[in-house]
């Protein structure tokens, strides 16, 4: 256990500006179902490597650590001495702090043909342009 | 004014309603993206991308352009944690996903140096607008001649990514296969190098787009998901 404590500490101190900046999918409401993880930056989780699947995991948890915003605590599935997974415990609610949950608003699709200047879609090929609502329009001319 | 040409394989409509004569600034302009084409489309073999892509420029030989270009693929590659990636495996270096944006934005500014102060550039569906407001429309998804929502847009530039024009052309970058989860995805933003590159990226990543590019400073985000559901930001400049 020794040797685990410097890996929590570094665990919590590489975690923050994750927590802090990576804007979780699974926090957006009604964006997908709450059981799709949240995606999970490369090089900030070691995964686990195919050679360790079959050793045996230990589920492990951190020591509380106290920061300036409140407290942390993790906890740590280890598959055999690789840290598989990481999971927080505890976290304060500081507004500095907080996951950057970007709200959105869910409506249905609908379709209308307002009056409109020009068209925004998905890039248009030179071919399709000749069908396309932003040929009528520059056709039209104002 | 308005003009109409094709460049880079998608039509680029202009349209500026100042008074005056600013035909030599829309000269300019569809000048200066054929240029950009010659410079940066991969599909051309002589272009600086395509002799960079096989090793025959080195890093200090690349144009001031071509560097601020790949500056901009690379710090969307690192923020969507590789999803969108101008090197895909078994692809040469395809940066068109920022080119259009950033050399349309650049148009633009021809444009307002000229003294053009209310203009709209539409590239392919990539909107730039100066003064305002301008009536955007999204284009549906699924009908061609509708659109699903309408923005009021002034001094800003509208972008949007989806399957329905070129079918599956944007690739995750993490998984290498086509992006899954979106049928369209529009941002609003403060520039078109911005909210193109931004709305590409965010298709690319599928379901966790929408919320990874509403988290990113100025974008406003309009997205449409498989289920037909829209996800939009609050601020979203709706008309």
């Amino acid at each position: 256990m020794k040797r685990a404590i410097p890996v929590f500490v570094l665990t919590v101190a590489g975690l923050i500006p994750v927590w802090r900046y990576h804007p979780s999918a699974g926090t957006v409401e009604t964006a997908q179902p709450a059981s799709t993880p949240p995606p999970v930056p490369s090089g900030t989780a070691s995964a686990p490597s195919a050679s360790s699947s079959a050793a045996s995991s230990k589920v492990v948890p951190g020591t509380a650590v106290s920061t300036t915003k409140g407290v942390f605590q993790v906890e740590v599935t280890f598959r055999g001495d690789r840290i598989a997974s990481v999971r927080m415990l505890q976290a304060p609610h500081h507004p500095q702090t907080r996951w950057a949950v970007p709200e959105l608003i869910a409506e249905t699709l609908t379709a209308q043909s307002a009056h409109i200047d020009t068209v925004s879609g998905a890039t248009i090929t030179s071919q399709g342009y000749r069908e396309s609502l932003q040929a009528a329009l520059d056709a039209k001319g104002s | 004014m308005r003009r109409v040409e094709h460049v880079m394989g998608f039509p680029v409509s202009l349209r500026i309603d100042d008074e005056g004569d600013f035909g030599a600034a829309a000269d300019e302009v569809f000048a200066w993206l054929r240029r950009v084409d010659a410079r940066f489309s991969p599909f051309k073999s002589g272009s600086e991308v395509s002799r960079y892509g096989r090793g025959e420029l080195a890093e200090d030989e690349l144009s001031a352009d071509l560097r601020e270009v790949l500056g901009l693929c690379e710090r969307y590659r690192s923020a969507t944690g590789g999803a969108f990636d101008v090197r895909l495996a078994g692809r040469g270096l395809d940066p068109c996903a920022v080119v259009k944006g950033w050399s349309v934005q650049r148009a633009a500014g021809l444009l307002a140096a000229a003294g053009a102060r209310r203009f709209c550039l539409n590239a392919g569906g990539d909107v730039v607008v100066s003064g305002g407001p301008w009536r955007v429309g999204i284009r549906h998804p699924e009908q061609a001649d509708r659109v699903c929502s309408v923005l009021a847009v002034t001094d800003a530039a509208v972008a949007t990514s989806g399957r329905y024009e070129r079918g599956d052309h944007i690739l995750d970058g993490r998984t290498g296969r086509p992006a899954t989860g979106l049928l369209s995805l529009t941002v609003v933003a403060p520039t078109l190098t911005e909210a193109d590159t931004t709305a590409t990226a965010a298709f690319a990543l599928g379901a966790d787009g929408p919320a990874w590019a509403a988290a990113r400073p100025g974008c406003e985000v309009f997205a449409v998901d498989t289920a037909r559901r829209v996800l939009r930001t609050p601020g979203l400049p709706v008309a």
